[in-house]
């Protein structure tokens, strides 16, 4: 098992230097740079964008500016970001906070709701409760997400009682610790509910016909020959096999908890790193997108090596020699 | 007067900027009839300290350095924070003394001497002095090693000003020759000698003061002081108790105790905020006003409308006469050049461009036309007998058929006198939704003109590199800030300027309304009153609006949304509604 890990690790490495090279040979591939913007403004002369340039290296060749990047991200630098003059580790620190917190929050909703929901539609397979749940999920599969956040925003204005978006009220600072929990749990209702809703949909379908599957087992039919209570069945023979391939798919989830959805938060104003990002790349400030890449990167690796070490433990057929 | 590249309903946050507050600021005392509910006491009652405002911004800020910030979700906040030693008045629009309390000048122009403030403190309790006056101007703004727009400012016909300190209070700039816009450019922020000459003598000057530094590093002279920054969330500015600025009724400024600026991407949900009255301002769309207006008395908020905004839109047809040294070909196809540097091919664009459709379409009704390049707000240079193009297809078919446009083989496209059908690009930047649609409107009565036009939008930067490096385009709908100071848009309108559009970095004028638009504005300068001054820049927009060479658009109207909780408020349509913030007090119940 360890050398499995030791090896998965040794794996990772040429595939994040291939992330980082693709995602600077991309971002370069577009036409201008970040001091584009100062080019169109009058009172600035060329000598003081070529300054400018100089400054961040960008008058440097491509393959010298990715490699010095290279240099200091061993040295544990992420760079310099154009837009915000301070170092990338900086801006990224809180960001990620912030949606990890928005993230594990419309996990836990997701998934508590969704394996539940989906046992419920397997027991009771094409009985009404299962006709209307698939309908239902249907209907959260297939609405936008950033519509429905201005949708649920919409009713709030009128409606009352939650917060328009953010992640704190204004005046949070002088609240209480429980206080300020409860604000931040209040701001995080809409967004985790739009964010869950579309994958509870399909996580509840997944659940349901893997549910399905194992009951259609020979071994169940002779457990409950053999005179089991349905409980007994239905929740320690059954359920244990059919959530095994659900690990897998949390081990995907995982690696989604950082990067963030870029739309969703921009709605609902999350102060996370999906909207950072989307400026970043908008206004070519490489570093920046190169750093949040990389954490995407390093997140699905490390998602998909803990899925299947999870699997391992949880299904004693598999085993990684 | 920096390109506008965001839509044109983002402006809300370049009209704030302290830079326009600044350098460029403003003008018009265009106080709507319409607000029966303000009072517009000039001290008059005694104001009231005490309570909060909650402003929006739609980005996070990029620095707190005033040298290094360029854009305006910066400097909208830096603007509080820092004070010049002149500042141009809001409503007046004339300067006025700030840090300096009062200057002479020497007969010939050249030497100014600024007698300095002896009551003023940096909010850290240091007292302000001219060493700090010549450390900004000397060490900074003069440093190569620093990269900022001022030195671009402050450097008049290549060459330095010379700052020297001649007492503790008292500084003397010599210029190189006469410049007229040198007292308005002197609103730019000094910058405490204490706090940035070590990070300037270990060469970190340039990164000092981001948005990671911790906010008691940060100290002014500005009526406020920063006192929390959370990312992506708030920016949180407190009452400088230090400030100097009395009222004139001799109280203490500021009276408000506390700017919060909410960081808010969406202007939809900037929108709902404001009428949850979670936000107290609000610049909004045209679009959005018949959606508001009716809730002005039940959300306890007023409309303003504040007349044009200020700022530029226009169509510019790609003139470069250039060869392209790559390649050896002419940058513009020579057919095409040859249409687009016909003057009666310009006109009759300029009147099929249908404005009042525009206004009613794009703005919802709530804009106005453009016809000159200075704001028709800016009651100092503002030329109001230029000329003006109807909107007139008979007389644009009139004008094109005098230039030898004209459809000989009936297929509804006109050919010019050679036989080539006309046809062109016409792009626009991608973000700028409203632009988008007036460039639809725009090439709807192009082919009513029997033009071909391929509408095409594009990112950006890629929109930038077309107009300033590779000049392989045809006509770009843009746009430009506002600004005070003609002067200041020089690059675009001398002959020689990199963003002469049409015709960049020309060795000598190509045409002769350019040769005389070039001395215009070498003229212009050194001429020291603003009286003085007119009747030049009138020429130059009459020249403008005579040779076309941007064909201007619209202007959409600047509207204000502001709940109605504030007193002593006198909104001046160039400088907004809260330029005085310092002076604005809350009514009773807000307190």
């Amino acid at each position: 098992m360890l050398k499995f890990i030791i090896r998965r690790v040794l794996v990772a490495i040429p595939l994040l230097l291939g992330i980082s090279l693709m995602t600077f040979a991309l971002i370069q591939l577009t036409p201008g740079n970040f001091f584009d913007a100062l080019k169109l403004d009058p009172r600035i002369s060329p000598a003081t964008i070529a300054h400018y340039e100089k400054l961040y290296s960008l008058d440097k060749p491509l393959i010298v500016q990715y490699f010095s990047w290279l240099k200091n991200l061993l040295k544990g630098d992420f760079g310099y970001s154009f837009y915000y003059s301070c170092p990338v580790g900086q801006i990224l620190q809180g960001r990620l906070f912030n949606t990890f917190v928005l993230s594990l929050s419309s996990l836990l909703f997701t998934w508590m709701i969704a394996i539940p929901l989906g046992i419920v539609m397997a027991v009771y397979r094409n009985r009404f409760i299962d006709k209307f749940l698939s309908f239902i999920s249907f209907l959260c599969l297939s609405v936008p997400s950033f519509f429905l956040a201005i949708l649920l925003l919409y009713a709030v204005s009128i409606v009352g009682g939650l917060p328009l978006g953010g992640m704190q009220s204004v005046n949070a600072q002088a609240m209480g610790f429980w206080a300020k929990f409860a604000d931040l749990l209040a701001h995080l209702m809409i967004p985790t509910i739009v964010i869950s809703i579309g994958t509870m949909a399909g996580l509840q379908r997944i659940m349901r016909s893997n549910f399905l599957e194992v009951l259609g087992q020979q071994y169940i039919l002779a457990a409950r020959a053999k005179g089991l209570s349905e409980n007994k069945v239905l929740f320690k023979h059954a359920l244990r096999n059919a959530i095994n391939p659900m690990i897998t798919i949390l081990g995907y989830h995982f690696s989604e908890l950082l990067s963030g959805a870029a739309l969703v938060e921009i709605i609902c104003n999350w102060p996370g790193i999906g909207s950072l990002m989307l400026t970043a790349v908008r206004s070519k400030d490489v570093y920046l997108v190169m750093a949040s890449m990389l954490m995407g990167g390093i997140l699905l690796l490390l998602g998909n090596l803990l899925a299947d070490i999870m699997l391992a433990w949880a299904d004693p057929r598999i085993r990684y020699e | 007067m920096r390109v506008n590249n965001l839509p044109l309903l983002n402006r809300r946050e370049l009209i704030f900027t302290s830079r326009a507050k600044k350098l460029l600021t403003c003008l018009v005392v265009f106080l709507l009839l319409a607000m029966p509910a303000l009072s517009f006491g000039q001290g008059a009652s005694a104001g009231k300290h005490g309570g909060q405002i909650v402003f929006t911004s739609i980005s996070d800020p990029k620095s707190f350095n005033p040298l290094i910030a360029q854009e305006t979700s910066s400097t909208s906040i830096i603007g509080y924070l820092f004070e010049g030693l002149t500042r141009t008045n809001g409503l007046t629009l004339e300067v006025e003394p700030n840090l300096a309390q009062r200057w002479e000048v020497s007969e010939d122009g050249l030497m100014w001497v600024f007698y300095l403030r002896q009551d003023v403190f940096w909010s850290d309790g240091t007292p302000f002095t001219a060493d700090d006056v010549i450390f900004t101007f000397n060490d900074l703004i003069y440093n190569d090693d620093v990269p900022c727009s001022e030195r671009d400012i402050f450097t008049i016909d290549g060459k330095e000003i010379r700052v020297e300190k001649l007492d503790p209070y008292r500084v003397q700039f010599t210029l190189p020759v006469k410049f007229a816009p040198f007292l308005r450019t002197l609103g730019a922020a000094i910058l405490p000698r204490h706090k940035l000459a070590g990070p300037l003598a270990k060469g970190e000057f340039n990164f000092t003061w981001g948005v990671d530094a911790p906010v008691a590093e940060i100290v002014g002279t500005g009526p406020y002081v920063l006192t929390r920054y959370q990312p992506g969330q708030q920016v949180v500015l407190t009452a400088n108790t230090r400030y100097w600025r009395m009222s004139p009724g001799g109280q203490r400024l500021p009276f408000i105790s506390k700017i919060i600026f909410l960081i808010v991407q969406n202007q939809d949900v900037a929108l709902l905020k404001f009428l949850e009255g979670e936000i107290d301002a609000l610049s909004i769309r045209g679009a959005d006003f018949p959606l508001l207006k009716p809730m002005e008395k039940e959300k306890n908020f007023i409309v303003f409308d504040l007349g044009p905004a200020p700022g530029s839109n226009f169509i510019v047809l790609n003139q470069n006469t250039k060869v392209n040294p790559k390649t050896g070909q002419p940058f513009v196809d020579p057919m095409k050049l040859g249409w687009f540097s016909n003057i009666y091919f310009r006109q009759a664009l300029a009147h099929a461009i249908d404005k009042k459709k525009i206004i009613d379409i794009v703005m919802n009704g709530l804009g106005y036309p453009q016809d000159s390049p200075v704001d028709p707000n800016n009651n100092i240079f503002y030329n109001p007998h230029v000329i003006t193009y109807d909107y007139d297809l008979n007389k644009a078919r009139e004008l094109l058929a005098q230039a030898g446009f004209m459809d000989r083989d009936g297929d509804g496209i006109i050919e010019d006198a050679k036989g080539n059908k006309v046809e062109f690009n016409l792009y626009t930047n991608s973000n700028a939704v409203e632009r988008m649609q007036i460039a639809a409107i725009i090439r709807h009565d192009l082919k009513r003109l029997g033009m071909n036009v391929n509408f095409i939008a594009l990112e950006f930067n890629n929109l930038v590199s077309k107009l300033m490096a590779n000049y392989d385009w045809d006509a770009i709908i843009l746009g430009l800030t506002g600004g005070l100071e003609p002067h200041f848009g020089k690059n675009v309108w001398v002959s020689n300027g990199q963003l002469h559009f049409w015709n960049p970095g020309q060795e000598a004028p190509a045409t002769k309304w350019e040769a005389r638009v070039d001395e215009i504005f070498d003229q212009g300068v050194q001429i020291l009153s603003d009286k003085g001054r007119k009747p030049l820049y009138d020429e130059w927009q009459m020249i403008v609006s005579k040779e076309l060479p941007l064909i201007y658009t619209v202007l959409s109207s600047y509207l204000m949304a502001v709940r109605d909780k504030f007193e002593n408020l006198t909104p001046s349509s160039y400088s907004g509604v809260f330029y005085n913030l310092e002076e604005i007090y809350l009514k009773e119940k807000y307190r």
